[in-house]
């Protein structure tokens, strides 16, 4: 089945400018769990109600406040925040090219795979309606299949990620566009504001000898092999299923008391690495 | 201090470290409270019962699964468990990989992972032994009603705990990229490996390899005049930086409201964007 684009934009930088369209790379699939009342099983809502007597608050009775201290409150209207919206753009700028291996993890919020636009970036194709991207509309315009390829070559070759910037349904992007075999992906990235650092919760603590060092070193040495996500298999969800199916035709489900390692000793953590090191070399 | 996610053990071979995990991501949106117009009292989010129309007290809540339209069946946090009873409680690296063997698109979440009282020692070897190696630990990790594959890393200090999407829930190239040649159109690939096997797809005008080698290095020449360093500190979220205005604004317009007081267990105040406005307003004062 082909998928459907959420969104058409223009990758520009230099001289250079590709039609795309974007397709969510990523697709979960999970069992989803509601909030239930307990006495009769009916399903819950959301509701807001009001802090100082508790009774529900409709829609229009409701505002939007930014907190300052004290229970001072700035009050806000949604028409103001509007205003505050970015302008709608078709306009994916890369500002630079950086080494892929230089974006930390951390930054790498969700992924789209890219394909060749058409010449129209105009409409906006959303899911749910007719005309997909692979219908009998005309093909991508002549001279964008290639410049695209070239792109994705280039990318791949140089091990570079594009840093750009795009605004899309009203919100303003940061992204990363790497090459994906013959493809291109776009990752949004975290604003580094967002990013929580590490080193205010980091401690130091009992030295460590050079033994235990090297003896670490050795077994992750030992433990070392490469990374192969097929390996992966959800068989959570499956095993999940099973237990909901159960449940439905009115089995008891064993409670299992989940075991909890015993901490390996500081003082004998030389011994444990050199156990461990035996079991696996 | 970031808010706890899960408590539990990290092992590898005979090793074990109790810990805990931290978020590592903060949204950095401008949050705003809703208030009650009448009173600016601000609005709690609670559960209401339908067919009572009441407000259903915390203890009266139980999780379920609609197994038919409208029905439900409960399920307790004890039953879930029972899913995956030891990894529940411990995130086991089976193996070792190399860090940057992990392609972009498996990313999802961070979290960090922080030592309890004892295993100080252990997590600090830890977090050298991959620091110098370059190195990240493989192991999956059990949040409430879900099972994520993860990978473990150092990272300044600390070890960070990436969670990472399935294989299978990734969509393939194949399934999207317009080839005109059909055998493309199936699935069961994982990106890093689409295109090898298959057709280029490039239609019949554009094949001529000539043609794409020189459009390439043209690229590579464009591209090649705009490498740097990767500095994400230099971009910023656009609409953040003008509600921040507009709030800054109407501070100084002085359209401020006074929330009656109310006790509350679970409020959060955004204290570096607080202090900011409170900054901008006291210099409004004294401009005038």
């Amino acid at each position: 089945m082909t998928e459907h684009a959420i969104w058409g934009g223009n990758i520009s930088f230099g001289q250079v400018a590709v039609l795309v369209k974007l397709h969510p790379a990523i697709r979960e699939k999970r069992i989803q769990f509601s909030l239930l009342h307990k006495r009769d099983l009916v399903k819950l809502k959301r509701q807001m109600v009001c802090s100082l007597d508790g009774a529900p608050v409709p829609p229009e009775d409701q505002a939007r406040g930014f907190e300052l201290e004290g229970g001072r409150y700035i009050l806000v209207d949604p028409a103001e925040l509007e205003k505050a919206d970015p302008e709608a753009s078709r306009a994916i700028e890369v500002h630079e090219f950086v080494p892929v291996a230089d974006i930390d993890p951390v930054f790498l919020e969700r992924s789209y795979f890219l394909e060749p636009g058409e010449g129209d970036t105009s409409a906006e194709r959303r899911e749910g309606k007719s005309g997909t991207v692979s219908g009998s509309r005309a093909g991508p315009r002549e001279g964008t299949v290639p410049v695209f390829r070239a792109l994705a070559a280039a990318l791949e070759e140089m091990h570079l990620a594009g840093i750009c910037t795009w605004t899309m349904r009203k919100r303003s992007y940061l992204g990363a566009l790497v090459s994906a075999g013959k493809s291109i992906r776009l990752n949004t990235l975290r604003y580094a504001s967002e990013v929580l650092k590490a080193e205010p919760l980091a401690s130091a603590g009992e030295a460590l000898s050079t033994r235990e060092l090297a003896i670490g070193s050795e077994l992750i040495d030992h433990m070392t092999g490469s990374f192969k996500p097929e390996q992966f298999e959800n068989r959570h969800q499956q095993r999940l299923q099973e237990l909901i199916d159960r449940k439905t035709r009115g089995q008891k489900v064993p409670l299992t008391r989940p075991r909890r390692r015993a901490a390996t000793e500081p003082s004998r953590l030389l011994s444990v690495l050199e156990a461990s090191l035996k079991k696996v070399a | 201090m970031s808010p706890e996610v899960w408590r539990g053990t990290i092992s590898f071979s005979l090793v074990a470290i109790p810990v805990r995990l931290v978020e590592a991501i903060s949204p950095d949106r401008v949050s705003f409270r809703m208030l009650h117009r009448e009173d600016h009292a601000p609005l709690v989010s609670r559960m209401l019962c339908p067919d009572e129309g009441k407000i259903v007290p915390r203890e009266e809540i139980i999780r379920g699964y609609e197994f038919k339209p409208g029905k439900y069946i409960p399920i307790s946090a004890a039953e879930l468990e029972t899913v995956a009873p030891e990894r529940s409680r411990t995130i086991e690296v089976t193996a070792f990989v190399s860090s940057s063997e992990v392609d972009t698109v498996y990313f999802d979440h961070q979290y960090y992972m922080v030592p309890m009282k004892g295993g100080e020692k252990p997590y600090r070897l830890l977090v050298e032994v991959l620091r110098r190696s370059a190195k990240a630990g493989v192991a999956s990790l059990v949040l409430a009603e879900r099972e994520f594959p993860v990978i473990v890393r150092s990272v300044d200090g600390l070890l960070a705990v990436n969670t990472l999407h399935y294989p299978d829930d990734i969509v393939t190239t194949s399934s999207i990229t317009k080839t005109g040649d059909n055998t493309s159109a199936k699935t069961g690939t994982v990106p890093r490996r689409v295109g090898r096997s298959r057709s280029e797809g490039l239609s019949p005008v554009f094949a001529g390899a000539a043609g794409m080698n020189a459009e390439k290095e043209r690229m590579k020449r464009v591209i090649g005049k705009m490498v740097a360093k990767f500095d994400p500190e230099k971009y910023a979220d656009q609409r953040r930086e003008r509600v921040v205005a507009l709030l800054k604004k109407k501070m100084k317009g002085n359209s401020l409201v006074q929330a009656p007081e109310v006790e509350e267990a679970d409020r959060k105040v955004p204290a570096d964007l607080v202090a900011v406005l409170e900054a901008s307003m006291r210099k409004g004062k004294k401009d005038e």
